[in-house]
């Protein structure tokens, strides 16, 4: 391991232990485990909630919800940015629906979404609705980010319209389609959960929290809430290594 | 290929900007003609009215059999795709003409060898120093079947020691695999070096004020030669 990454890795050590020693120190002036519970409560409500029976199932459905209305935004936001970047009169067709999505607070959406659909429609639909312009704004950045002089070179030395979607046009629309999966995913979880604690559906993790909190168990929030963030970071995870795996393909 | 009478122009700002007007020029199938002015006189529409990339407004421009068929472009700026390896961006170009793979990077390989990367086909443009991709763009101009080639200033960002080491490897492949070249450059050096034929040609719109056959062959010329050396003068009169 070099010097760099290993100062690196201490570095996040250590800003990690001094964040829970922050959250220890206070939950001891606080002195009520019901407003800030302790580190060891936490933990404790967290060993708990995994022994807990139906733990997978609201977590199969909360992931379930997030890649489902995740796949629909990859499809459709990467098949209308695309478009739109091409055609400008599809791009002003949108724009409306865009501004609205990106102008209206979540709660709103979530809100309204509930008095439409059942509970457990709602998450998909409100994450579809704040996922959706991120990754259409970035496809249609990334079509007009294609390099005119590739386009060029491609026109001069006859390519065939095949060879310039997949010589061109595709890897240069790779890094758009990266970016917009990455922050549209991590928004599609937010907003599941956070469909998911109004609504309050039969399973998720977002449903489980709100009735932590009703009850007053504070460490179970908390504990649900590490969950959360478990769920974020696996998928951060598995969609680097996916794209690893795509890279060697690519090669 | 005989360019005859030939006019453009295009409208900036609503207003006619003349490019051409009535240009003519001969040139020899097989040779290289290098085409000196000076910047924005119409030396690069010239070259997308050959490659047929633009219409002429008037005129013709007639190529002999030979000199039928695709044309192969060098620009200032390698153009390779970043994506794929220095195999792959001259691979691709033969897509059109050749089905099976393995003939193709047959060929592409023969060129890359021959412009000195053969060991670094698997690498991506990024791994190579600006003078290695400008070899590479090289090497895929010379694996396009072409029957004419276009060149728009290819060396003009490489340092001077760069350039004539670019030189060298074009006219090798050249010699190898003779086409009708049509050379722009602000170089007249590099133009006396390579070129069979150097025109001067004026400001917009751009008129021939000389021309100048050189005969010596291209391995042995050298810019010491009295000759080049007064031919290099009255370019710069």
């Amino acid at each position: 391991m070099s010097r760099s990454t290993l100062a690196t890795k201490l570095t996040l050590i250590i800003s990690l232990l001094l964040l829970l020693a922050t959250w220890q120190v206070g939950a001891i002036l606080l002195d009520a485990q019901v407003i800030l519970p302790t580190v060891g409560k936490t933990v404790e409500a967290f060993v708990q909630l995994l022994k807990f029976k139906p733990l997978s199932v609201n977590i199969l459905t909360t992931v379930s919800r997030s890649l489902k209305s995740f796949l629909i935004i990859l499809i459709s936001g990467t098949i209308l940015g695309i478009l739109a970047g091409y055609f400008k009169l599809i791009d002003a067709f949108l724009k409306p629906f865009l501004v609205i999505c990106k102008a209206t607070p979540v709660m709103a959406i979530i809100l309204l979404a509930f008095i439409w659909f059942s509970s457990g429609t709602v998450p998909l639909f409100s994450a579809f609705l704040m996922g959706f312009p991120i990754m259409f704004v970035q496809m249609e950045r990334g079509v007009d980010q294609i390099s005119k002089e590739l386009k060029e070179m491609s026109q001069l030395f006859a390519f065939s319209k095949k060879d310039r979607l997949f010589y061109v046009i595709i890897p240069s629309l790779l890094p758009s389609i990266i970016t917009g999966s990455k922050a549209s995913l991590s928004m599609v979880w937010k907003v599941v959960i956070a469909a998911e604690v109004l609504t309050v559906p039969k399973y998720g993790v977002g449903s489980r929290m709100q009735l932590a909190q009703v009850n007053l168990e504070t460490a179970q929030v908390l504990a649900w809430t590490i969950i959360a963030i478990l769920l974020t970071a696996i998928g951060d995870l598995v969609f680097s290594l996916l794209l690893k795996a795509l890279e060697r393909v690519v090669k | 290929m005989i360019i005859n009478d030939v006019s453009k122009s295009y409208l900036v700002n609503s207003e006619p900007l003349e490019v051409l007007k009535d240009f003519s020029l001969t040139i020899e199938p097989n040779t290289i003609c290098a085409l000196v002015g000076p910047s924005g006189c119409g030396k690069t529409t010239l070259l997308r009215l050959v490659g047929e990339l633009e219409a002429c407004d008037k005129g013709s421009i007639v190529k002999s059999e030979s000199e039928l068929g695709p044309v192969s472009y060098l620009f200032q700026e390698p153009r390779l795709l970043p994506w794929f390896s220095v195999l792959t961006n001259v691979e691709v170009v033969l897509r059109p003409f050749y089905e099976n793979k393995a003939e193709r990077v047959d060929i592409a390989m023969k060129f890359i060898k021959m412009v000195g990367l053969g060991d670094y086909a698997k690498f991506k443009p990024d791994m190579l120093s600006g003078g290695m991709r400008q070899r590479v763009a090289i090497a895929r101009s010379f694996a396009y079947p072409s029957s004419i080639m276009l060149l728009d200033e290819p060396f003009q960002s490489l340092d001077a020691s760069l350039r004539w080491s670019l030189v060298k490897s074009f006219l090798h492949l050249w010699e190898a695999e003779k086409r009708t070249t049509l050379y722009v450059t602000h170089d007249v050096q590099e133009a006396l070096l390579m070129a069979d034929l150097v025109i001067k040609l004026s400001k917009r719109p751009m008129e021939i004020i000389n021309k100048h056959y050189i005969t010596t062959p291209k391995a042995t010329r050298s810019l010491a030669d009295p000759k080049l050396i007064s031919l290099q003068a009255s370019f710069y009169n």
